[in-house]
């Protein structure tokens, strides 16, 4: 589908090449009418906003966006496992199936990268594709919401990847992957609030006689 | 599900039992369990390490699984080292096994950045222009350079393609070299051990084309300049292995749990066998919890300490009860013995100079190096004796320089006389400098004079300038440690409880220690090297190191060490530990490092002196000779100001200057032909003419500027840039948070030899380049960011003080994204600059200035007193009073040819280093084969491997041939057979794969003092003590006693008590004052437990063990008084800029100090200043360097210049703080505004 190769170009480093086939783009989007009304206008708006961008303008505001922010890292994984060892093996996980399905990764990225995985989506079967974007779509509302938060016209383009997976995300599981990368502390309280330890407690704080709560706790 | 619904009513499981009924055979499906197995199933295990300068060097293993790093863990085959000694293994810490993590992080660096406002006016001019001529026309134009350095740090990168960031490079290189010269283009990166080819890959670049490459070691005051004064050595130090052969431990302001993790092992295992442990930390550190005793003085005092305790031993065994041990050695390996003259002042006498065989008619029948052999009495008759081993005899002669017990002249044994006492043809009334009657804040100063006169017994000596009064330097020792011997006069001390410097009652009211700790562990410590012969080891942690004056702290150790005969005995020692220092291939890696295969001398500069300079921060100095001087000091015999010292240092040849000359280097040899002159001459005749003019006399001149600055391997603003809002100001020109004023709005007396510009310069470099895999501080600033490899995705080299073997570092997967090894981004560079340098640089003549050198027989140089040819005392002559002139070959297109080829020097010059050379043709043979060669028949140097290659097989560490080739060239000089101490392996040829498959242990090689055997554990001055090769100093022995006219001039020729200086770094900041409580507190800056100097300060596992960010220590009294809890954001400030970060409150700490863990990045979780309005800085941004003139003295044996060996070196600990807590927490996360646009 091409819907999903377009939001993965849209969604990679703007070079010129991509500058110049943005109306090659919308057009086939428009073709393909596989986005819900409301977000391909929004991203229709993207794309037009791009094109008038100076190119400098645009590579500028990605670098600045994905490259230099954590909390809006385009790898998945990156809001999923963190700074975990577990991100190793997920990686390997996720490269086991591409090989599955006979890709190979030629550019030299790693396999969580969304762009990447977007491209992949783009030759399965529409329903795999949706389907397996569902088991994600939690980290793309949350890039939504934390790009819309800061006004960014690229919120366009994750609500676009939004609408396409079999299920809509989570509520809760958006706000945890939102507050997992730092909703952006921009008060003392809120930095103070994500560092606090928790308080050790080795009697339930009902006294002995909540021992039995607390045997359950080593959290909460 | 239920419990119940899972078990089974009617079957059972199992079908078979074995063991008895010990094991039960199931046919359950146990497909589940593939998950946990291939989570342990990789496709490969890599050996590889962390280049992070933290002195472990621990060998890992990296687990690689479809081409992804999983993790690492650590590798436990370390070869087994001798009998009774613990294992090396496991090695590693929490840091190193956090470091896999870097590798993916959204903080990588993955493609090569530019900043955009740069590389847009790039686009614009090379659109119609060629590359040097685009890059002229951006940095020509002051609004156009202006326009993108002063965004610097503040975000606006855009992705470049490596050829259009090669091409601008190598456009500014080419540009910069044609225009002002190349020794306008300089590198930093520190620490090669830690991966000795990536730092080889920038510096070779740079040696190629004239670049200079910056030290490091003295920069980050790591240095201890006491080593080479005291011993001629850089800094050798025995391995952690040989804290287990000790029976006295002193820990001394080393934190070895926290700071030395992977040895700390050896230190917790050796109490087991009874080894006592004292630790000496103002704060309640880590290591203090593993101390019988915990000694806390007072920081900065710890030479008092030192002092005290050298008083106790002098006065318990070397004097009263003597000890046998201590008296040989020191009367065979220290100078002790050595004569002193006497200068006669008004009434009384001042030490002088160490009397040499030149003073005396005849000069003792020496021919050669009269001038530098030093003499003493034979204790039989007090006939003077001409002992072997001074420098004279190292050069211009062969075999007899050792320090075998003879006289030179005929080789009669000799014993030494150490004292005169009761032989005495008068005692003297002597006069020594004592520094403790004042002191700044809240230091204690004693009520004592300046001036202290003391009885010494002396005897005369017929010189040929008449009759001369002689003392030995043992008996000057003794009277400056104010023991009274019963010679009668004042100003000694009876008993150790005379408040007299320097006895224990006296230190107890300095340092805060009780007067009985402080003879308790004096005693014990002399007591046990007795017993033991000199198993009393001090470790040492480079924090006391740090203080303005550390070489009285260091020298007031040492003095222990050798009074108590325990350098170079295993077991004992002097275990300063501070970065990873010890490359042990060394001599392998110089030709590689600075392309001495190619062209000779490289530049190399001296960091402090350069940055100190460059970086404007001279402009704000406050300190003058006038407060440093010793009361006996001729005070119109030096400069006022600071850098005026530095100045007429590098116009004597003492140190190195770059730039060297306002001229453009490459332009000096013709002239010279056109005037008909040898170059040497033609640069000394201008000099003097003034026609030629050195850059260090007015570094805020244009053509003064350096303009290209690569940063590899380092974060030079995020961790180690003392004045680091100077930084911003001067060399970047950006915002930047220093609050107080320089000299001319100040009023200060200006410098005499420094050019001062009302308006000083700002952003004078053009271009800084950094390469990184991670986003540092320093990246942040750079304009072009170039993406590394990371220490899994590379090959290289890796050693390190800390333990005898040499390990590597291996690609375990290829470069992530666009990232490249530093091996490859330089041989990139190299190549477009060729290319780029056609039709601009071809063949060039360079005229290179090199200082006057340690280990090369110019450094006999200077024998008396200083002699300044501008002034009018002697004439300009290269290498004698003025640097070294050089005239180099380039041939620029040709460098990328070069940088990837063995040149012929090699073969044609040999090898060697420390003053031993070789024949190394064999070798340059060998490399032929191994690595191939090109088409003129040289071997190759294209990939990282090959270049580890030519380290390995040029070294005598890793090839045994080599190194009984240079014990052997060493025998020569000593007279000596040393070639048994490398005989067994002189097989042995260590490759890089046979390093992938084990960590090696590394072959004894003269190029250290310790040795690598079946016997010993290294041990430095092992081999001195041992096979009587002399120290590489004046007399050729440890010296307590610094001869120098300006060591004494400074009263620093004995080792003395000196409090902390006042770096009057408040009085700016009074204006700042408001409601709010504050208070002025000593900074600290030690190391830290959750990262490796900056590093890991940015990782998030790292983070979380600690407050995730940056974090200041206080105590709680200190805290109590101006309203401060635990977890409060607070400001620091002084006159040079303003931090924030979180209050550690603590009782670790004690009151009137506090402590900012060195190297927090300014990149995680600062906020803004309430100050500057600007976003926090870092350690730095509080500190100032201020340089000591005795670290500039050169030309003069051990006193001569080495790169990372001797020069001035950038202390910081003297430094006061105003703390206070914050009211607002800015984050700053609003885009840039440029200010115009604001109004």
């Amino acid at each position: 589908m091409q819907t999903f190769r377009i939001l993965s170009a849209l969604l990679s480093y703007p070079e010129p090449d991509l500058l110049a086939a943005l109306p090659a783009l919308r057009a086939a989007m428009d073709e393909e009418a596989l986005l819900p009304h409301p977000a391909a206008v929004e991203l229709g708006g993207f794309i037009d906003e791009l094109a008038r961008l100076d190119m400098l303008d645009a590579q500028e505001r990605y670098v600045a966006l994905f490259d230099r922010n954590r909390s809006l890292s385009l790898h998945i994984y990156e809001h999923v496992h963190g700074e975990s060892r577990e991100r190793g093996q997920a990686m390997v996980r996720l490269a086991e199936l591409y090989r599955l399905h006979g890709l190979h990764i030629s550019a030299r990225e790693l396999p969580d990268y969304l762009p990447l995985f977007l491209e992949f989506l783009s030759i399965l079967p529409e329903r795999a594709a949706r389907s397996l974007l569902a088991d994600a779509v939690h980290v793309m509302a949350a890039l939504r919401e934390k790009l819309a938060r800061r006004g960014s016209p690229y919120a366009a383009v994750l609500r676009a990847v939004e609408t396409l997976a079999a299920r809509p995300a989570a509520a809760h599981m958006v706000a945890e992957t939102v507050a997992a990368l730092g909703a952006d502390a921009d008060t003392l309280a809120a930095l103070d609030r994500q560092w606090e330890d928790e308080a050790v407690r080795f009697v339930a704080a009902g006294g002995p006689d909540g021992a039995a709560d607390a045997a359950a706790c080593g959290g909460a | 599900m239920s419990h119940f619904l899972d078990r089974l009513a009617f079957f059972r499981k199992n079908i078979d039992s074995f063991s008895g009924t010990h094991g039960v055979v199931t046919n359950e499906d146990r497909t589940w369990e593939e998950a946990y197995r291939s989570r342990w199933a990789h496709d490969k295990v890599v050996r590889s390490t962390h280049g992070v300068n933290c002195t472990g060097s621990c060998s890992w293993k990296i687990h690689v699984k479809g081409g992804i790093v999983t993790w690492e863990t650590q590798q436990t085959d370390y070869p087994r080292t001798r009998p009774d000694l613990p294992n090396h293994e496991p090695r590693g810490c929490a840091r190193g096994a956090s470091y896999s993590w870097y590798l993916y992080s959204a903080n990588r660096v993955k493609y090569p950045l530019v900043r955009r406002r740069l590389v847009e006016l790039w686009r614009a001019e090379r659109a119609t222009k060629a590359p040097v001529e685009a890059w002229a026309a951006i940095v020509e134009d002051p609004a156009k350079a202006r326009h993108y350095k002063k965004v610097r740090g503040l975000g606006g990168f855009v992705r470049a393609q490596w050829e259009e960031v090669e091409e601008i490079i190598a456009a500014a290189n080419v540009y910069t070299a044609k225009t002002h010269g190349p020794d306008r283009i300089v590198g930093f990166s520190p620490i090669p051990a830690m991966s000795m080819v990536s730092y080889a890959a920038g510096s070779r670049y740079l040696s190629l084309i004239g670049g200079v490459n910056l030290s490091f070691y003295d920069w980050y005051c790591d240095l201890p300049p006491a080593s080479p004064q005291t011993w001629g050595e850089q800094t050798d130090v025995p391995e952690s292995a040989d804290w287990y052969n000790s029976t006295f431990l002193l820990l001394w302001g080393s934190n070895v749990p926290q700071t030395r993790t992977p040895d700390a092992h050896f230190y917790t295992e050796v109490r087991y066998k009874g080894t006592k442990s004292v630790v000496i930390c103002p704060d309640y550190s880590e290591a203090a919890k593993f101390a019988d005793l915990w000694l806390h003085p007072k920081q900065g005092t710890d030479a008092a300490l030192a002092m005290a305790m050298g008083h106790v031993i002098l006065k318990e065994f070397h004097l009263a009860g003597r000890s046998e041990y201590f008296d040989a050695y020191c009367r065979k390996t220290t100078d002790m013995p050595m004569l002193v003259r006497l200068d006669r002042r008004g009434e009384a006498f001042v030490p002088g100079r160490l009397l040499r065989a030149a003073d005396l008619d005849g000069a003792m029948g020496q021919a050669n190096n009269p001038d530098w052999k030093t003499l003493a009495f034979e204790e039989a008759d007090l006939s003077l004796a001409l002992p072997n081993g001074s420098i004279g005899f190292r050069w211009g002669e062969s075999g007899k320089w050792n320090i075998e017990e003879k006289d030179a002249r005929d080789g009669h044994e000799v014993r030494l006389a150490l004292t005169l006492a009761g032989r005495e043809e008068a005692m003297a009334s002597v006069a020594f400098p004592y520094f403790g009657g004042s002191a700044p804040a809240t230091f204690h100063a004693t009520d004592h004079a300046a001036m202290l006169h003391r009885n010494v017994p002396v005897r005369t000596v017929q010189t040929k300038d008449g009759p001369v009064q002689v003392a030995t330097v043992f008996d000057l020792m003794v009277a400056n440690y104010g023991i009274d011997r019963g010679f009668g006069g004042g100003n000694v001390a009876a008993s150790l409880d005379d408040d007299i410097p320097y006895t224990p009652a006296w230190a107890e009211a300095v340092t805060g220690v009780s007067r009985h700790h402080i003879a308790t562990v004096a005693r014990q410590f002399a007591e046990n090297a007795d017993k033991t012969h000199g198993k009393s080891m001090v470790i040492l942690g480079a924090g006391v190191n740090h203080w303005y004056h550390m070489d009285m702290i260091y020298r007031g150790i040492i003095n222990m060490l050798m009074m108590c005969g325990c350098i170079g005995q295993s077991g004992g020692g002097w275990s300063h530990y501070v970065g990873q220092e010890k490359l042990r291939p060394q001599t392998g890696w110089l030709p590689l490092a600075f392309a001495l295969d190619w062209n000779r001398p490289p530049r190399q500069m001296n960091s402090t002196s350069f940055f100190y300079a460059h970086s404007s921060q001279w402009r704000y100095e406050k300190m003058d000779t006038s407060a440093l001087l010793s009361p006996l000091a001729d005070a119109g015999a030096l400069p006022a100001s600071l850098i005026d010292c530095n100045v007429k240092a590098e116009r004597m040849g003492w140190l190195p200057s770059a730039p060297q000359l306002e001229a453009n280097p490459l332009g000096i040899a013709a002239k010279a032909e056109a005037a008909g002159q040898a170059v040497p001459a033609y640069v000394a005749a201008q000099l003097a003419s003034g026609g030629l003019k050195l850059s260090a006399e007015d570094p805020d001149a244009a053509q003064n500027f350096p303009r290209n600055m690569f940063v590899w391997r380092s974060n030079l603003l995020g961790a180690s840039g003392k004045g680091h809002e100077y930084f911003l100001k001067y060399l970047l020109g950006t915002d930047h948070g220093v609050l107080g004023k320089d000299m001319g709005h100040e009023g200060g007396t200006k410098p005499a030899e420094v050019a001062w510009h009302d308006e000083a310069p700002t952003g004078k470099l053009d271009l800084l380049v950094t390469l990184d895999f991670r986003m540092s501080t320093t990246c942040v600033y750079s304009d072009i960011v170039l993406p590394t490899a990371t220490w899994y995705e590379k090959h290289d080299l890796n050693t390190s003080d800390m333990h005898p073997f040499i390990h590597p570092l291996s690609a375990a997967v290829d470069p992530a994204w666009e990232s490249r090894s530093d091996w490859e981004i330089y041989k990139g560079i190299a190549r477009t600059f060729s290319r780029i340098a056609e039709g601009h640089l071809g063949r060039e003549r360079d005229v290179v200035l090199t200082p006057i050198m340690h280990d090369t027989a110019g450094e006999l140089a200077q024998p008396y007193d200083v002699a300044d040819w501008k002034q009018g005392d002697c004439a300009p002559v290269p290498g004698r009073t003025m640097a070294n002139v050089t005239l180099v070959e380039r041939d620029y297109p040709a460098t990328y040819a070069r940088f990837t080829s063995l040149g012929p020097l090699l073969g044609k010059l040999g090898n060697g280093g420390k003053g031993i050379g070789w024949n190394t043709e064999h070798e340059v043979a060998l490399l032929g084969g191994l690595n191939g060669t090109n088409a003129e028949g040289r071997p190759r140097i294209e990939t990282d491997i090959d270049a580890a290659e030519v380290i390995l097989s040029l070294a005598p560490e890793t090839n045994g041939e080599v190194a009984v080739k240079a014990w052997a060239a060493l025998g020569k000089q000593t007279g000596r057979d040393h070639t048994h101490l490398a005989r067994a392996r002189e097989d042995d040829k260590i490759r890089f794969r046979d390093l992938q498959a084990q960590p090696r242990k590394i072959i004894s090689s003269p190029t250290w003092s310790g040795l690598e055997s079946e016997h010993v554990s290294y041990n430095a001055g092992y081999t001195n003590v041992h096979e009587l090769i002399p120290w590489r100093t004046l007399t050729g022995r440890q010296q307590f006693y610094q001869d120098h006219a300006w060591m004494r001039a400074f009263g620093e020729a004995l080792a003395v008590y000196r409090p902390p200086i006042d770096t009057h770094t408040l009085a700016g900041v009074r204006g700042l004052a408001d409601e709010r409580p504050s208070m002025a507190l000593n900074f600290l800056t030690p190391h830290q437990k959750w990262g490796i100097h900056s590093t890991y300060s940015d990782n998030l596992l790292m983070l979380t063990l600690n407050r995730g960010g940056p974090v200041v220590w206080i105590s709680e009294i200190d805290a109590k008084s101006i309203g401060l809890v635990d977890n409060d954001w607070i400001e620091v400030f002084n006159a040079n800029g303003s931090l924030t970060a979180r209050a550690v409150v603590s009782q670790r700490i004690p009151s009137g100090m506090c402590m900012m863990y060195h190297a927090q990045e300014k990149i995680v979780n600062v906020p803004g200043s309430e100050i500057t309005g600007l976003r926090g800085g870092i350690h730095n941004s509080v500190t100032r360097v201020c340089p000591k003139p005795t670290h500039m003295i050169g030309g003069y044996a051990q006193l001569s210049y080495g790169f990372n060996y001797y020069g001035t070196v950038g202390s910081n600990r003297d430094e006061f703080v105003v703390v206070r807590k914050m009211l607002e927490v800015d984050w700053k996360e609003a885009p840039h505004r440029e200010a115009e646009t604001v109004k």
